[in-house]
């Protein structure tokens, strides 16, 4: 028996699974008001890492990947998997927003940080790469998906080559690089800045130490765990795009409710018991 | 953070230079082993009826596989440090250990793609097997020693709260994924496609007719390694030692202003500079190069 | 032009397999946890190690059975997804008492996994069968993975243990928490380990000639591969002769498995040719 496999992805949304998610995030968001006593720190940091995952998930969505035709010229895009993309920004922006973080900057300046660090590494890629496409290979950009670029308004049919879907990095789909580090970067930061609170507040007494000591635990820990969801929230935003797309003017991203709505509860989820690791 | 902003420039400096090396490492290594999107037609060319010589190395991903050999040079040079071993011998320990588990990895994928082939009649190679892997691992070694100790640098000197593991993982993830997204495509199109004509992308119809018979002799690995020498790589060790390099000093240098809105600023300047050479380059393309039809026209 | 993925009938079933692989990670754990206990020393700790490489084992075959469906991306987002959940559900289960954390472990790894795959299946609307009941396996695969990689690196997989240091080798005293499994995020490590560990398998056999037996022994072979660093990171957490026990396991199980591997890479190819041209198949 032979299965091919098929770029999977119905199209629309199953009312039903969406509803239950919605249930789903709700009953945890009311389990945790009780659980921790209303609108305390701990109550504050869930909502901060649920809100973080849906950001990454809507950010993925932005982020021009061409997959395996990319390397070889025949449809626009980076030619790397979406979700590790995705994750290198999002991780590099988590570095500069730790910085921040580690210098006591507040929770709006180091989200901020981390946030431009992660669009900052996806504008070098991104110009990289079209220079790259311009200067190496001799290849104008062209996207397949669009008869004009939406900001730019250049054309373009005329500039892809026969037989391919189109090459390169079209400044739409730049801008959109752009926009999905940086949702990317500040996703991931909030949940990490989360976190790293949930967990300086909470270890101390869990390990009978002083607040000092416990720091680089719960830097440690504050870090796999904002990984360790960047990369659920990541992948599952890659399944909704079925591996490549060119940006926000790829007919794809239309689809993108459905991620935010499977982010928003598998974030909860995850949230919460990373949560419960030091308030259990 | 650092008490000596001068100090903090010049290991910023070193860093970005360390990141350049790492990257260019990182794409000459990844074409010699063919790993990523292009290593698709690698896999692809039996089944169209093209028998190869080329490593066909089906390890995931750029980016996560270079997140697991940095972060496990990192962590293991953790390990040594923590028993107090001298930080060079650790970080070089690691990152041999961190290189042989690369090593293992690249043969049983290449003997592992080569075998499942079997149906299109691709033998398995073994003489590529015994001279390319050796080639790999030295090019695998450059940068995660380089990355490694970039990251080393990054905790021990600029203070940065992340353990040294998770640093590891986190650049590591992000070399993969800027070498990967640089070089592949000079690698892809222009290497293994040298047939094609240039300046246009591969027709959907020509997939996998990658080109076996080389300059002289039949192809293998090293062949596009050099190629990719000459520009994937340097290109590739750019883009990665600006990210590393522009990210720290904003950051360095900036921070204490404006509480941290300093090094914000600094970073949307930098995005927009960007933005501008990247407009600029596509709109020189356009011009340039001119279109392959009519505007109007439906050549397709 | 994506690669056609034959979905071979034969072979073990995924359901023995699953079982059979699940049963195996708990009872290492346990052994290596119990008879730590009871002789009150470290050299059980590569009990983890093996129950890390049953785990891995058992991963291949679910992601052959996830991926044969052709999900869109590719096979390593799987190993990302096997973590990042596994990850959650091994830090809450260290909480418990060391009997009671694998049961802990996999209850709510099943629970998150469940979940994750309802996500992908019904609201992502991926709509392939074995999504639900994978996701909910590499969950508690990759959760069990990193509970015995941290028992092979420090003896055990209590957050208490897991964020202190207390050994002091050579009289020297070792870091209080900033050196500690999870201070040092050497559980960083473990995490990636593990997610490339558990999709090279499958992502490296698969092709029109894919055999299951291939597949499983190199999914042993990566095992016993990724153990090797964590019982060389061991020897900040461990007492020498538990680190020369682990590493002396640890290398004679990949030498045995790496040949293996090799001898039926031999038998499945269609040719072994050393230093020999392109032999171009009839008609081309």
């Amino acid at each position: 028996m032979t299965v091919t496999p098929k770029p999977t992805g119905g199209v629309g949304m199953n009312p039903v699974a969406n509803a239950l998610s919605i249930v789903l995030l709700i009953a945890i968001i009311g389990a945790a008001w009780i659980l921790f006593g209303g609108y305390t720190l701990v109550f504050k940091a869930l909502i901060a890492v649920i809100l973080g995952g849906a950001l990454v998930g809507f950010g993925v969505h932005f982020v021009p990947v061409g997959g395996a035709p990319a390397a070889m010229g025949q449809s626009p895009g980076i030619a790397t998997g979406v979700a590790m993309l995705a994750a290198g920004a999002g991780l590099a922006g988590l570095f500069g927003g730790a910085f921040a973080a580690h210098a006591k900057l507040g929770l709006v300046t180091s989200v901020v940080a981390g946030g431009i660090g992660g669009a900052l590494m996806m504008a070098i890629t991104c110009l990289f790469v079209t220079l790259i496409y311009t200067y190496g290979m001799g290849i104008p950009s062209a996207s397949g998906k669009v008869k004009v670029d939406p900001i730019t308004g250049d054309t373009q049919a005329e500039y892809k080559s026969q037989g391919t879907e189109g090459h390169g990095l079209p400044f739409s789909s730049f801008a959109g690089g752009v926009i999905g580090g940086f949702l990317g970067g500040l996703g991931g930061t909030l949940i990490y800045y989360a976190l790293l609170k949930v967990y300086e507040a909470k270890l101390p007494a869990l390990l009978s130490a002083s607040a000092s000591a416990v720091v680089p635990v719960a830097v440690s820990l504050a870090g796999i765990f904002a990984i360790g969801m960047f990369l659920v929230n990541a992948v599952l935003a890659a399944y909704n795009i079925t591996g490549t797309t060119e940006g926000f003017h790829d007919p794809k991203f239309a689809r993108f409710p459905r991620a935010i709505i499977a982010t928003l509860a598998a974030s909860a989820v995850c949230g919460i018991v990373a949560i419960l690791v030091a308030a259990l | 953070m650092v008490e000596n902003i001068v100090i903090g420039i010049g290991i910023t400096a070193f860093a970005g230079a360390l990141a350049s090396v790492a990257g260019a490492a990182e794409d000459v290594e990844s074409d010699i082993g063919s790993q990523g999107d292009p290593n698709s037609q690698v896999q692809l060319a039996p089944q169209m009826g093209y028998v190869h010589r080329i490593f066909n190395k089906a390890i995931s991903g750029e980016p996560p596989a270079w997140g697991l050999w940095v972060a496990l040079g990192a962590g293991l040079a953790a390990a040594f440090l923590q028993v107090n071993v001298n930080p060079i011998l650790a970080l070089a320990l690691g990152c041999v250990i961190a290189t042989l588990v690369q090593g293992v990895y690249a043969t049983t994928a290449y003997l592992g793609r080569m075998a499942s082939l079997a149906k299109f009649g691709q033998p398995v190679y073994i003489d590529i097997l015994k001279s390319m892997t050796t080639v790999t691992m030295a090019h695998a070694f450059i940068a995660i020693f380089t990355s490694v100790t970039m990251c080393y640098l990054m905790n021990a000197a600029l203070g940065h709260p992340f353990p040294l593991a998770l640093l590891g993982l986190i650049w590591g993830i992000a070399l993969g994924a800027a070498g990967s997204a640089t070089g592949n495509p000079i690698y892809g199109k222009e290497r293994q496609y040298q047939s094609q004509k240039f300046g246009a992308g591969v027709p959907v119809a020509a997939s996998g007719t990658i080109v076996r018979y080389a300059e002289a002799g039949e192809r293998n690995s090293l062949d596009n390694g050099w190629f990719a020498a000459k520009l994937g790589g340097p290109w590739s060790g750019i883009c990665f030692g600006l990210i590393v390099f522009l990210e720290l000093w904003r950051t360095v240098l900036f921070e204490p202003f404006w509480a941290g809105w300093g090094a914000i600023f600094v970073g949307l300047i930098l995005i927009l500079i960007f933005t501008f050479i990247d407009r600029y380059a596509e709109v020189w393309a356009r011009e340039t190069f001119g279109p392959y039809a009519k505007p109007e026209g439906a050549a397709k | 032009m994506t690669v056609k993925v034959e979905k071979i009938e034969g072979g073990t079933p995924h359901n023995t397999i699953m079982w059979a692989g699940l049963l195996a990670t708990l009872v290492c754990i346990y052994l290596g946890a119990g008879l730590n206990t009871m002789f009150n020393a470290f050299t059980f700790s590569f009990f983890g190690g093996l129950a890390a490489v049953a785990a891995i084992i058992w991963g291949s075959d679910t992601i052959k059975t996830l991926c044969s469906y052709g999900i869109g991306t590719g096979v390593p987002s799987v190993g990302m997804i096997s973590l990042g959940s596994g990850v959650i559900a091994m830090l809450i289960a260290t909480r418990f008492s060391w009997y009671l954390a694998p049961i802990v472990l996999v209850i709510v790894a099943v629970i998150i996994g469940a979940i994750i795959g309802y996500m992908a299946n019904d609201v992502i609307m991926m709509k392939i069968p074995v999504m639900r009941s994978s996701m909910t396996e590499v969950a508690v695969i990759g959760g069990l993975m990193l509970m015995g990689f941290a028992q092979m690196a420090t003896s055990s997989y209590s957050l208490v243990h897991l964020v202190s240091t207390q050994t002091s080798l050579l009289g020297l005293p070792v870091a209080g928490y900033g050196g500690s499994f999870i201070g040092a995020s050497i559980i960083t490590v473990a995490f990636i380990l593990g997610a490339i560990a558990v999709q090279h398998p499958f992502n490296a056999t698969l092709g029109p000639s894919w055999q299951q037996d291939r597949m499983l022994m190199l999914a042993a072979e990566c095992g016993f591969l990724s153990i090797i660093p964590v019982a060389f990171m061991s020897i900040a957490y461990l007492s020498v002769p538990a680190v020369i026990v682990s590493i002396v396991v640890s290398v004679a199980g990949w030498f045995y498995t790496y040949y293996q591997y090799l001898c039926l890479s031999k038998r499945d190819a269609a040719a072994w040719l050393d230093a020999k041209p392109i032999r171009e198949p009839e008609g081309h």
